[in-house]
């Protein structure tokens, strides 16, 4: 049992980290990027920038103020400051509900990034910069892991990862292998790969052998990479049983949606998918993903009260 | 090793110096000097600050700067910060906070727990009386139309049952001491007093700071406090098997969030805002994911008006529609109850001596300071006359909004009062000024005194508990008598010496 509006601040803190980690990495491949060929930057800063909905030719044509953007931009809602500011404002709100050791990695890496010389330390080196923010959120999450009960709110802060996380690969492989994708070279599948934290991971199921096909399979249907599409179906499922045992709501909405979701991912064939088109699948895929939030909404936390008043 | 003998002593001089000459100029502008927590007036350390005076001359300045920059890094850290909004961004500040400790001897604890105590207790069967028959008003002990003409006086409370008549469930009164050293009440705070999170995070950091000396001096433990107030709200609901306690805050906006949250985490009770309870055939209830579920005890850090927009401000939304109808029905406690402010009143606090006398007969173990009251005519002239040397404060405000410290005034300043206290002599009320007692404080790298006060926190539910501990609060511009976290304020942890009796834990 636990406050609603507590749960949607828990899971609202598991997106916004989420996506935080993701578009830091963007912008550090994008970053990495730039000492490739000039043909193969252009395509992974359009690739990245597109991941995040924000590809315009000035964009593509300027990496390193693109990513400074990325991480820095407090205009711009999905760049890592404001995720992180929204995040930490949120665990501010359930203050009592995580642990000091919790908080206090989130408010640090939020005070590092927000603080006043923050562009200061981007400039002086952004590599190691974009680095430092991704070790500091694996930190965050390795002390709510370590230090938070494994109860409804470590849950719903993980529903809200896993959902965030499935849906931002999933649009990273919609850019890379969907509608209209053009044909890929070498180092820029190697730099979606680490887009997807997947390269080495990768690297052990496949060998050096780098291709679109079995990339877009690693990243989809691979049950045990943490960041494949399948990995996060199976734990946001597993997350809704249990939330669910509370409510015979959920059975009906977002459990059901989530078990149907996962069955089709363990269940999938890659020749079946690339037969109908791989975007098909990857935008069946999405949809799914949103109407699991809606769902979570309908039965946990925006609920009608009619529904729940005592006789 | 704690401390070098040799710098001691050389340090000590240098104090003396100090408190010797501080001495003098007071002397020179007629007024009698502030009594000095640590030096007596002859300069020498007094015997409960001998240990930490010891451990002070070891440390250079360069080391206490280096402590102190420890501790803000820990405040903000922790997130215990108040946020500045600007027009572009808005930056978090730690509240200014002291890494030297106020040290209270266990005989003057004593007296300040016997005398709280007595004191709430007395207010508390004066609101049980006020809000019921109202005997001391037939017996004119206290006028009738102070209490019922207070805006703080809550009608709706009238004959209201209230569990172990305790209104005010936690209570901060602010404290100050007189030049002769005498602890004296300044004011009682029984509405949603705040600052126990300082109380609790100062004694955090101090402990991080002196470890040595704290063993050393056997300070009485203070963690017990969120243990202490989830038991108290408990006895509130005892009808009620496993009553649900929650605590009512009125949102992360709020200056003293911070503190919801904190003592909500620490007691393990949901922090829950307006928009989470509801309220449905009397009975309160709070939005969970796994449906609604009542709640029993309400330790509620919203201001009366704000509670239930049906029953007091109609524009609020920060309470909760129904909840006061709830509260008469019984099925919910809140903490504290609506309406005991007209106990904490300015000009109730005048009679506050003989209301402790009427309902317990006894002599107040605490003294008030003297209080003109503007509203009768034979004092108001009293305080025309004497401006220049009184404060006086209007009787609605707080917060160190709307006061007038005389000495420190202009004569415009002055002027501009007096034709405000003319013009409506009820809202205001005067007191000599004070100057409070000093305590060494570091003040850019050095260490100098500033006036202090203290507010003790207490616990009345089924029982009255004293914490040992306060917050002390800092005036951190040089000769400022003005505390206020909002006027340029700080705080400091404040350690209460064991004595023969008392327990450590």
């Amino acid at each position: 049992m636990m406050l609603a509006r507590v749960a949607d601040s828990l899971y609202w803190i598991g997106r916004y980290v989420e996506r935080a980690e993701h578009v830091a990495r963007l912008a550090d491949v994008m970053l990495t990027a730039t000492l490739d060929r000039a043909e193969t930057a252009a395509q992974v800063a359009r690739i990245a920038l597109s991941a995040v909905g924000d590809a315009t030719p000035e964009k593509i044509a300027t990496p390193f103020e693109s990513a400074r953007a990325l991480a820095l931009d407090r205009l711009d809602g999905s760049s890592v400051v404001s995720s992180l500011a929204l995040a930490r404002e949120n665990a501010r709100q359930v203050r009592d509900q995580i642990t000091s050791e919790t908080w206090e990695r989130l408010n640090l890496v939020h005070l590092r990034l927000s603080g006043a010389t923050a562009a200061k330390s981007f400039n002086d080196g952004s590599s190691a910069f974009l680095h430092d923010i991704i070790a500091d959120l694996h930190l965050f999450k390795g002390a709510a892991d370590a230090t938070m009960s494994h109860g409804e709110g470590w849950r719903f802060l993980l529903l809200g990862a896993h959902l965030e996380r499935a849906q931002l690969i999933g649009r990273l492989l919609e850019v890379c292998f969907g509608r209209g994708g053009e044909r890929l070279d070498h180092p820029t599948l190697t730099a979606v790969l680490r887009m997807g934290c997947a390269l080495e991971p990768y690297l052990r199921v496949y060998t050096a052998d780098v291709r679109a096909r079995p990339i877009l399979e690693f990243l989809l249907l691979n049950p045990e990479f943490p960041r494949s599409i399948r990995f996060s179906t199976d734990e946001i499922e597993a997350h809704l049983s249990v939330l669910a045992r509370h409510t015979e709501a959920v059975h009906v909405g977002p459990g059901r949606l989530a078990g149907r979701l996962k069955a089709r991912l363990q269940y999938a064939d890659m020749a079946e998918i690339e037969r109908d088109g791989s975007h098909v699948f990857l935008e069946g895929v999405l949809a799914e993903c949103g109407a699991i939030h809606s769902g979570v909404y309908d039965a946990f936390v925006a609920y009608p009260l009619e529904m729940r008043l005592p006789a | 090793m704690e401390w070098g003998v040799a710098t001691a002593q050389r340090s000590d001089e240098i104090d003396r110096a100090k408190a010797q000459a501080a001495a003098e100029t007071a002397a020179k502008a007629g007024a009698k000097p502030p009594y000095d927590e640590m030096h007596a007036p002859d300069g020498s350390v007094r015997p409960h600050f001998a240990v930490m005076a010891r451990r002070l001359a070891d440390l250079g300045p360069g080391e206490l700067d280096e402590r102190q920059r420890t501790l803000e890094r820990f405040f903000l850290l922790q997130g215990i910060t108040f946020t500045v909004y600007g027009a572009e961004s808005s930056t978090e500040r730690i509240i200014p906070t002291d890494l030297l400790p106020r040290i209270i001897p266990a005989d003057e604890w004593a007296r300040i727990e016997t005398g709280l105590v007595q004191r709430l207790q007395a207010l508390n069967l004066f609101l049980a009386d006020i809000y019921g028959e109202r005997m001391i008003l037939k017996d004119g002990v206290v006028p009738r139309e102070l209490v019922l003409g207070a805006p703080s006086y809550r009608r709706e409370m009238q004959g209201l049952y209230v569990p172990h008549q305790a209104y005010a469930n936690v209570c901060g009164s602010d404290l100050i001491r007189q030049e002769d050293g005498e602890y004296a009440v300044l004011e009682d705070n029984l509405r949603v007093p705040s600052g126990v999170s300082y109380m609790l995070a100062n004694r955090e950091a101090s402990k991080r700071t002196f470890p040595g000396t704290f063993r050393l001096a056997g300070v009485r433990q203070i963690d017990r406090y969120p243990d202490l107030l989830l038991s108290t709200l408990r006895s509130m609901a005892e009808w009620r098997p496993n009553p649900q306690v929650v605590v009512l805050t009125p949102g992360v906006y709020n200056s003293a969030y911070y503190e919801h949250a904190y003592l909500a985490r620490l007691m393990g009770a949901p922090l829950v805002e307006g928009r989470d309870l509801v309220v449905h055939d009397n009975m309160v209830y709070m939005r969970t994911t796994s449906g609604l579920r009542r709640i029993d005890v309400i330790y509620r850090r919203v201001d009366d008006d704000f509670i239930d927009p049906l029953t007091f401000r109609r524009d609020s939304s920060l309470g909760v529609p129904g909840l006061f109808n709830a509260y008469r029905a019984g099925t919910v406690v809140m903490c504290n109850a609506p309406g005991t402010g007209v106990a904490d009143d300015k000009a109730v606090y005048a009679y506050v001596p003989e209301i402790i006398r009427y309902y317990l007969g006894e002599e107040p173990i605490l003294p008030n300071i003297e209080t003109f009251l503007c509203r009768e005519p034979a004092q108001l002239s009293h305080v025309l006359a004497n401006l220049d040397k009184l404060v006086v404060k209007a009787v609605g405000a707080s917060g160190g909004y709307g006061m007038l410290i005389g000495p420190h005034a202009s004569a415009a300043q002055r002027e501009e009062f007096a034709q405000a206290i003319k013009a409506d002599p009820e809202n205001y009320i005067a007191q000599p000024t004070i100057q409070l007692s000093t305590a060494p404080c570091l003040i850019d790298g050095e260490v100098d005194a500033r006036h202090v006060d203290l507010r003790p926190f207490i616990l009345s539910g089924e029982k009255i508990t004293v914490t040992p501990g306060a917050l002390t609060r800092v005036a951190l511009r040089k000769g400022s008598l003005v505390v206020n976290s909002s006027q340029g304020g700080g705080s400091k942890d404040t350690w209460v010496l064991a004595g023969p009796g008392d327990d450590l834990s």
